[in-house]
């Protein structure tokens, strides 16, 4: 382990900040680390979802797994689920997941007495915690604002009834999609593009226009009246080649180069709702900590071996 | 949401018309089919013996059938399973739940009429009939989609099917023979009918007005004369047809000569269309020649030599003289399809004139697998002939049962009274014949002993399997060509002929045993029935008569004041129903079509609109000429434009049936002329192409892009689908259902989701699908699946099974047993309510208890365990809630998700298995929008397989579902001719570039692929993918109903081996050539853990001295050994001798496959004996 130290110095750079959307840059890193992050956002920031369900009463025309399923599936905001229990390490109640420190009850109870379809929405979940409730996307700015009723578990018509107790737990994605809190997170290498001016003035208009056409996103922009074509927006690019094609169809090849910048790194963050979007990183960025003191700590011991398997053994190995 | 469900709902009638074949067919059962079928029943007579001839006038008795069939309105009657007497409807789910048939009552008068005295009238109940759903006599008829989910039916059921014992069966129609057409036929098996007989023949099916046929066969004789063979119970007579002939009618030889040969003229012999050649004078005098050589010379004589012959084989007519018995025969056997003799003799010219050119090939033979020469068998009519046998044979035994019972006891009885009469009827039950029918329709059998002119006897019904909706609307468009095919070892009957085009769709057919036997009718085909489109009964007698008047306007010189007249090509014979009507100019005859086309499409003209009008033109040596009209019900027709008349109003749809489709100009609406140029111009036009494929078919998108086996394989897939099976799924019992819980609407379809509620019944998901390859795991058609979507619900799936129970049918004991609980044991009242039944909503695991009943003698309280390997929750329990709880159903349902080995197919024939369920986190994604995909595929699965229409799929599906709306994938749509386009003449733009465009507006790749990274890595993949979203169907093959393991387990009774089948915890045969590839690798060990430790590993002892291993026996020591103190007793050492040898010196044991010492066994009692010689291991 000796030698020359390849410690880098990521750097963030956060461009839009939404509740439930996040758009940043990540300098100064590898693939690898960006990858590891885009992971961990998906499938091991714990969240809270409802995961054990005790039906009273269900005269419904959806039986009684599809109503637990559908109410695992809502997003419980979980701004506590860092700091709370698994259940099943939970010591508090022998990991049978009915204490405060791990769980969270939710009661439903609905019943229709008119003729007109009922709808047993998300509201009506009933939390015995008031930082643990279905996520409310009515202040989701001006989409569909004048009704925002939640998430629609079952319908019920005149007489029919659902009666039920629900425990949420802490979990993570990788378990069951209920637990993940990001709808989606990806990122892109952030293009380079230089377009060759000089060739690029040997073209004509139109078959400047055309090139600047070929691409199905708006990267190039012709200058009407300069005649120049401008890179307006890199990040539109997708990495789909259409305009390296275009202009090799057109017999000028290397009209443009684009390259993707290895280190740097564009990632847009989509949560679901359970946790801000911000907060999503942070939490990712903590659990990945975390992950990487533990490898660090155990780096000699044999209980790597029982933690990470053969990552452990392969550590020590070096 | 309130308004599109009203719409969707409200457009049935497409959907009805698929099955209105079958229940047009039973609808006219009960109107008018079940009189006509009794007023042909003959009246049966009965001579008393006692009273001697003289008297036989006074005391004979006729006994009629009435016409009259009382059928009430509100049937069936409401029928309890154990009382009938409420008069409350009964509805066809409750029939399915407690596992009844839906039946009505059938009540049929019968008169009986003493001597001349006036008839007595009687009614009878013939028994509880089986009823169609949504026939006339169905409660549901007529029940908007409303009343009919508050009859706890699925809101568009279109009935068409029986409940037999709570299971729905459907008659399959079968394919006959054309009726009333004669066909020239050529068969080897005609040489062996006797010396002299040629392979050739013309075979007519006539057809009665009820619907029961008489096929009666012209066979050619190698002397130049000729045979009519009718079959009279059960054997087949050959009478010659110069005496039939003479018999029909009253006429010098003269003339027969002359109406035989009025085709042949010098003057045409080489023109094109001539059929006769000089031999037919020859031949027509050999015939006249044969009758004078027998003696017979006139009308008379030939009619007694008839009845003569026949007479013993003609009951009831013993006493009557000959010339009636001959007239009988005419009547009853020879072309029953006409009543007077003239039409007779006029059709055995005809049908003679066709086997003289056949034999002089001036004509060829009709092909009898080309669905030119077919018809259908339809549900409603299968069920008249057998009904009308099933009658005809009561009336016979209650004839003998008359007869016996006079000769028995003639003074006691006063057979004048009606009472006394039904004493003796009561010994011949009447309600035997609703059972007869009932088990028809049970077990798809007919038990006849005629075989009413039918070449199969069983497997006429089939369970119409409700596995999806596809599935179920297949069942009854399926055409079979008959089970006697199926055996066949030709491949010619499966051949798919040009003359099914448009009324067979050559794409659904399945692969395999059935493949082409089992065909199913187009979108558009429809078969002919007793109905007009407004719903009223036929009167044919009437339509025919004005068919007459109309070809009498138009120039034909009718047939009946017999003149002589010229055959082809100069005049054509006119045949209407098989009834030679007339004759007509060639010249004119063109003329004629036309009109008679015209007539037929104009609402105002009494022709009726689907008669077929099929002309056959002169032709070198073609197909025998003429012009055939057909008004006949069963036929097939579909619609096509007639482009030679002026549309009026929309008015020039006319339907063609597959006779005359043959002869006529059919082009393609695309505005080309497909070729024909103008040497044939086209006179009718399709009305889209897509008329050609069945409703299964036509679902498939784009099909024309893809190779046509794969539409084949889809449209078998497409009916194995776990599809959102039911909407009333809460009210039903099935057996086994299947069902998709999260089912979707196609992004990519056709017209026809939309026009036959497809919608409502989805089998599928839309699922984002990526073609790469991708770790290995979606190698050979595997695929992987994405774990995250499947947890979100993709494919989650139900499977349903019902369990009945009933109780009052006690087996051998005569004890009455109850649901109950055990007050006592509490130890299963966590699984068992205080009714003895399960809660519902419970999850049973296997040997888990989960009835329990109570029996009344033993007083005893049994629990039932549940079989199976799997948990299951209970659904749902329907209790018949009678005074004693005996009768139950309980549903259970399984949770099916999916898990690996789980197959799956897109709607192009591309299955595959989930190989495995992938972390999200590990699928690819894209970078610009963070789409994973939900399922990878292989890209090898298309370059040999050619499902482009896949590829466009997803490419289409992209672009709707990034503009938010369908796409129309309506197959040939571009071989349609557009009007804009015409006008613009600017030419449009492909399908391909229509659907690029679609996702250039949105900023994707135009050829649908995408950049993505490694989900793994986050490296960018090396390239670009094609990624999208499919319409992906969950197949109902899946692991859990087919995995098989075992380590021990049960074994052979005989044999000791493992036994076989995966319900009984059985092993997989490691087989013969299992055993070859392990020899074949020198894997010795192996091969003998498998072959012998595992399987049949028996220690055997064996006597040394004479070799047997069957005369051991080890003999149980008589000395006790002494208890030694504090430990258990010693087991004497187990000592075994010899029988045979009487001694225990030479015993030895023995290694060997149990196998053996049965061999030995089975050898010792065929007195062979077999002996070991044993040796130790280091060699003898």
């Amino acid at each position: 382990m000796e030698g020359k130290s390849y410690q880098r110095f990521p750097r963030v750079k956060i461009r839009e900040m939404r509740h439930d959307y996040l758009k940043f840059e990540l300098r100064d890193t590898d693939a690898s680390v960006a990858n590891a992050l885009r992971r961990v956002m998906i499938a091991e920031v714990p969240t809270v979802a409802i995961d054990l369900v005790e039906i009273e009463i269900n005269s419904s025309v959806l039986n009684d797994e599809f109503i637990a399923h559908r109410l695992g599936l809502i997003p419980l905001t979980s701004d506590r689920a860092m700091s709370m229990r698994f259940s099943r390490d939970c010591d508090a109640c022998d990991g049978d997941g009915q204490c405060e420190y791990c769980s969270v009850e939710f009661h439903l109870r609905a019943r229709c007495h008119s003729d007109q379809t009922l709808d047993v929405t998300s509201k009506e979940l009933l939390s015995s915690d008031h930082t643990v409730v279905p996520v409310d996307f009515s202040d989701a700015s001006g989409y569909e604002a004048s009704e925002q009723r939640g998430i629609i578990i079952v319908k019920l018509r005149r007489g029919q009834e659902l009666r039920l107790r629900a425990i949420a737990r802490k979990g993570i994605g990788k378990d069951h999609a209920k637990w993940s809190p990001a709808a989606t997170v990806t990122f892109m290498y952030e293009p380079d593009i230089r377009i060759n001016e000089e060739m690029m003035d040997t073209l004509s208009l139109e078959e400047k226009t055309a090139w600047v056409d070929s691409s199905p996103t708006k990267v190039f922009e012709l200058d009407p009246s300069t005649g120049k074509v401008l890179v307006v927006d890199p990040e539109a690019y997708t990495y789909d080649d259409e305009v390296i094609k275009k202009a090799e169809a057109m017999g000028k090849p290397g009209l443009v180069d684009i390259t993707a910048k290895e280190d740097s790194f564009i990632f847009t963050v989509e949560s679901t709702g359970a946790i801000k979007a911000s907060q999503l990183l942070l939490n990712a960025i903590e659990i990945l900590k975390q992950k990487l003191d533990a490898v660090r700590l155990s780096e000699d011991t044999v209980e790597a071996d029982d933690q990470f398997g053969e990552l452990g053994a392969h550590m020590r190995g070096g | 949401m309130q308004q599109k469900r009203r719409t969707s709902a409200g457009d049935l009638s497409h959907l009805r018309e698929l099955f209105r074949h079958h229940i047009e067919s039973f609808d006219y059962l009960i109107t008018a089919g079940l009189g006509v079928m009794l007023r042909d029943i003959k009246p049966v007579q009965v001579h008393n013996p006692h009273t001697g001839e003289t008297l036989r006038n006074i005391l004979s008795f006729m006994i009629l059938f009435s016409f009259i069939l009382l059928w009430f309105a509100d049937d069936p009657i409401l029928g309890r399973p154990q009382k009938d007497r409420s008069s409350e409807p009964l509805y066809p789910f409750e029939c399915r739940q407690t596992r009844i048939s839906y039946t009505g009552k059938l009540l049929a008068d019968i008169y009986f009429q003493r001597d001349d005295k006036a008839p007595v009238r009687e009614q009878l109940n013939f028994g509880q009939f089986p009823i169609m759903l949504m026939s006339k006599c169905c409660n549901l008829r007529g029940h908007d989609p409303q009343q009919l989910v508050s009859c706890k039916e699925e809101s568009s059921e279109m009935g068409g099917y029986f409940i037999l014992n709570g299971l729905e069966r459907v008659i399959r129609p079968v394919i006959l023979p054309k009726r009333n057409y004669p066909m020239s036929t050529v068969r080897n098996s005609f040489r062996d009918r006797k010396e002299g007989y040629t392979d050739k023949a013309v075979v007519i099916r006539c057809v009665r007005d009820d619907q029961s046929s008489v096929t009666v066969k012209l066979y050619y004789l190698q002397n130049g004369s000729a045979r009519l063979g009718v079959w009279i119970q059960g054997k087949e007579f050959l009478l010659p047809v110069g005496l039939i002939l003479k018999a029909f009618i009253d006429t010098p030889d003269r003339e027969i000569f002359a109406s035989l040969t009025c085709c042949c003229n010098e003057k045409f012999e080489k023109d094109k269309g001539a059929v006769a050649t000089q031999l037919v004078g020859e031949r027509a005098q050999i015939i006249i020649n044969e009758v004078a050589d027998l003696g017979l010379r006139t009308h008379l004589q030939c009619l007694e030599h008839i009845g003569e012959h026949f007479q013993p084989l003609m009951g009831g007519l013993e006493n009557e003289p000959y010339s009636v018995v001959g007239d009988a025969v005419l009547k009853d056997y020879i072309f029953v399809h006409l009543d007077k003799n003239e039409d007779k003799f006029n059709l055995l010219i005809f049908m003679l004139q066709k086997l003289f050119s056949l034999m002089d090939q001036t004509s060829v033979l009709d092909n009898p697998d080309s669905l030119q020469n077919q018809e259908v068998l339809l549900p409603g009519h299968l069920i008249t002939i057998y009904l009308k046998e099933k009658l005809e044979d009561w009336l016979q035994r209650t004839k003998k049962l008359l007869q016996d019972e006079m000769k028995k006891e003639s003074n006691n009885i006063n057979f004048g009274s009606v009472d006394s009469l039904k004493k003796v009827l009561e010994k011949n039950p009447t309600r035997q014949i609703s059972m007869a029918i009932e088990n028809m329709l049970k077990t798809g059998r007919i038990n006849t002993q005629t075989g009413l002119d039918l070449q199969q006897r069983a497997g006429f019904t089939v369970q119409a399997e409700r596995l999806n909706f596809l599935r179920f609307l297949s069942h009854f468009r399926a055409v079979h060509r008959g089970a006697s095919f199926a055996g066949l070892r030709t491949t010619s009957v499966r051949k798919l002929l040009p003359e099914s085009w448009g009324f067979l769709c050559p794409v659904h057919t399945p692969d395999g045993e059935p493949c082409g036997l089992l065909n199913h009718m187009t979108r558009t085909c429809r078969i002919t029935s007793y109905f007009d489109a407004q719903g009223n009964i036929r009167d044919f007698s009437k339509i025919r008569m004005s068919i007459l008047n109309v070809m009498i306007e138009v120039g034909m010189t009718p047939s009946l004041p017999m003149l002589v007249h010229a055959g082809p090509p100069a005049d054509l014979s006119v045949l209407l129903d098989g009834r030679l009507v007339g004759y007509i100019s060639s010249k004119q005859v063109e003329r004629v079509v036309a009109h008679l086309r015209k007539l037929k499409v104009s609402a105002a003209s009494v022709i009726p609109d689907d008669l077929e009008v099929g002309y056959i033109p002169l032709s070198m040596g073609g197909a025998y000429p003429g012009l055939y009209l057909n008004t006949s019900p069963s036929r097939f027709v579909r619609p096509v434009k007639n482009i030679s008349i002026p549309a009026v109003e929309g008015q020039n749809i006319e339907l063609i049936g597959p006779f005359e489709q043959v002869f006529m100009e059919i082009r393609c609406p695309d505005g080309r002329d497909g070729g024909r140029k103008d040497a044939f111009p086209a006179t009718h036009e399709e009305i889209h192409p897509t008329g050609m494929l069945s409703v299964v078919a036509n679902l498939t998108p784009w099909s024309e892009h893809n190779q046509s086996p794969r539409n084949m394989y889809q449209c078998q897939m497409a009916k194995q689908t776990m599809g959102f099976s039911l909407q009333a799924l809460c009210n039903r019992a099935d057996q086994k259902l299947y069902h998709l819980k999260t089912p979707q609407s196609p992004i990519v379809r056709t017209k026809t989701y939309t026009n036959y509620c497809v919608d409502e019944y989805p089998t599928g998901t839309n699922a984002i699908v990526a073609v790469l390859s991708y770790t290995g795991y979606d190698m050979e058609d595997a695929m992987i699946l994405s774990k995250s979507s499947v947890d979100r619900g993709m494919f989650h799936g139900l499977v349903y099974q019902t369990e009945s129970i009933d109780l009052s049918d006690t087996k051998g004991s005569k004890s009455q047993r109850l649901f109950r609980r055990s007050t006592t044991d509490k130890s299963h009242h966590s699984l068992i309510d205080s009714d003895g039944l399960p809660y519902v909503g419970q999850t049973i695991k296997p040997d888990e208890p989960y009835y329990s009943t109570y029996d009344e003698i033993k007083g005893a309280i049994r629990t039932t365990k549940r079989k199976g390997s799997e948990p299951a929750i209970v659904d749902y329990v329907a209790i018949d809630g009678k005074k004693h709880l005996q009768k139950v159903n309980i549903r259970f349902r399984h949770p099916r998700n999916p898990i690996i080995g789980d197959k799956f197919s897109s709607r192009h024939g591309q299955k595959g298995v989930c190989s495995q369920l992938w972390p999200d986190i590990d699928m690819p994604f894209s970078g610009v929008t963070g789409m994973r995909p939900d399922l990878i595929i292989n890209p090898h699965a298309f370059p040999s397989r050619m499902t482009i229409a896949m590829l466009l799929e997803s490419v289409a599906a992209k672009g709707g579902s990034l503009h938010g709306k369908y796409v129309d994938a309506t197959p040939f749509a571009n071989s349609e001719e557009k009007v804009n386009e015409e006008t613009n003449g600017e030419k449009s733009k492909t399908l391909v570039d229509e659907l690029g465009e679609m996702l250039k507006v949105k900023g994707f790749n135009y050829h649908g692929a995408e950049v993505l990274y490694s989900g793994v890595y986050g490296t960018e993949l090396t390239c670009e993918i094609f990624i999208g979203p499919v319409y992906y169907q969950r197949l109902r093959h899946m692991v859990s109903d087919k995995f098989q393991v075992r380590s021990t387990g049960m074994v052979d009774q005989v044999t000791r081996q493992p036994i076989k089948g995966r319900k009984r915890g059985g092993g997989i045969r490691f087989g013969e050539m299992e055993r070859d590839s392990l020899l074949a690798h020198g894997a010795a060990y192996l091969l003998h853990d498998r072959l012998h430790t595992c399987s049949d590993y028996h220690i055997a002892d064996v006597c040394s001295l004479c070799g047997s291993i069957l005369t051991t026996s080890s003999v149980q020591p008589q000395i006790r050994v002494r208890e030694m103190r504090g430990l258990p007793p010693m087991r004497a050492p187990k000592k075994v001798t010899c029988h045979a040898c009487k001694s225990s010196k030479g015993m030895e044991t023995v290694a060997m496959p149990y196998v053996f010492r049965y061999l030995a066994a089975e050898l010792a009692a065929m007195n062979i004996k077999l002996t070991l010689q044993l040796s130790n291991a280091t060699g003898a």
